[in-house]
């Protein structure tokens, strides 16, 4: 009986001290890092893509999957350091949702892709995310920790999407099929989202 | 005398105590993204006609089988995606709401009447409704706050009626569970017929 009083209490005290979301780890000594790792993971425009490209890349299997690894960091850093020194094309959300777009119809069509193309596909949403990303930096934000925040962060979300997508394929027939499902949303909000872009554009001239 | 609670119980019963007042961690309250993907989720489900021929097309795809159950999933969304872009345009189209509601009546009907046509000609029926459902979407998506979010919410909640659909058509290997499957498709005809009755103003 005690055992079960003590139980509860700790269930009650539990209960009654729920934790601060820390939302806003600016003021934290590493703040600019977590500001640079969370700013992709809050848009939805970086965050479809990253995951289709993980996905894409685990239907390539794991030994080209290996190369997406490799090359989209790089191309964030890339991207993060061209954007200092050249100014981010108008043009660029635009290109962030063909992105979206084909990717999404790359994964549910379960295209098999040359590895130079893979590659490339790769190279292109890093160098365009990290240059996005980058430009979202303000005069006092540390430029190190935020673009090394940011690399960590696409290096992680798509490591562990190509991971975790091999080891989901590795199964029954229903899961490739429940993968190019998620890519034919992807494709679809990408659609969606660059016709209303094109048309808003249009109609502002 | 008290009663002793076995140790399961209590386990049970401290993980319940544990879980039930849990405070919301409120980091951003009434950002663009989280009200998007919430009021894009809540679209197709809040409008039954949307909601039971999402679900219709789900059950067809089970009912059918192999390749019918991912075919049809697959291409909706794309074929819903064209019709967005109708509505996203501001292009005029007649008769949305009717025909939303003829998509739930023939949708179901198809599974009541477990109607196996060709696999082309099932594509072409679910993807000719997918249209209208997309149009009525896509007329929401520029008033959205994030049209990203609101994207990704309705296309989810759509994808997730479908795989209701289909996890209840699981049900026609089963001789009583195909007929309950059928009972499914008839009781979304009628759901279809109640709202093609309140479109063209028969009932209010």
């Amino acid at each position: 009986m005690r055992r079960a009083a003590r139980l509860l209490a700790l269930a009650a005290a539990l209960a009654l001290t729920p934790g601060v979301a820390e939302a806003h780890l600016v003021d934290t000594r590493l703040g600019d890092f977590y500001s640079g790792a969370l700013h992709p993971l809050t848009d939805l425009q970086q965050v479809l893509p990253w995951i289709a490209l993980a996905v894409l890349a685990a239907f390539q299997g794991a030994a080209r999957a290996r190369w997406v690894v490799l090359a989209f960091p790089l191309a964030l850093l890339a991207g993060a350091m061209a954007e200092m020194v050249l100014q981010l094309p108008t043009e660029a959300p635009i290109l962030g949702l063909v992105l979206v777009a084909a990717m999404g119809l790359a994964v549910a069509a379960a295209a098999r892709l040359p590895l130079p193309a893979l590659i490339a596909l790769a190279v292109v949403a890093g160098l365009l995310h990290g240059a996005q990303n980058a430009a979202t930096m303000g005069p006092a934000t540390d430029r190190l920790l935020f673009i090394s925040g940011m690399i960590a962060s696409g290096y992680a979300v798509v490591t562990l999407g190509i991971g975790a997508a091999i080891a989901f394929l590795r199964g029954g027939t229903w899961r490739p099929i429940a993968l190019r499902a998620g890519g034919s949303w992807v494709a679809a909000v990408g659609i969606m989202v660059l016709g209303l872009q094109m048309m808003t554009r249009a109609a502002a001239g | 005398m008290m009663t002793r609670i076995a140790p399961f119980s209590r386990l049970t019963l401290a993980l319940a105590l544990c879980a039930i007042p849990l405070a919301p961690a409120l980091a951003h309250t009434g950002s663009g993204v989280q009200e998007g993907v919430l009021s894009g989720f809540l679209h197709p489900l809040l409008g039954p006609d949307h909601l039971v021929a999402m679900v219709a097309v789900g059950l067809w795809g089970a009912q059918l089988g192999n390749p019918a159950i991912w075919v049809l999933p697959i291409t909706f969304p794309l074929v819903m995606a064209v019709g967005g872009l109708l509505g996203i345009s501001g292009i005029d189209i007649p008769f949305v709401e009717p025909l939303i509601a003829i998509s739930g009546i023939a949708l179901g009907m198809m599974v009541a009447l477990n109607v196996r046509p060709p696999l082309w000609a099932a594509a072409i029926l679910v993807g000719v409704f997918a249209v209208f459902h997309g149009y009525a979407h896509g007329q929401e998506l520029p008033e959205a706050a994030d049209a990203v979010a609101y994207a990704v919410g309705f296309v989810v909640a759509t994808g997730m009626l479908h795989l209701l659909g289909i996890l209840i058509g699981v049900l026609v290997r089963w001789e009583a569970g195909a007929a309950a499957v059928r009972a499914c498709g008839a009781a979304i005809g009628c759901v279809g017929f109640y709202f093609l009755l309140g479109a063209v103003g028969i009932i209010a």
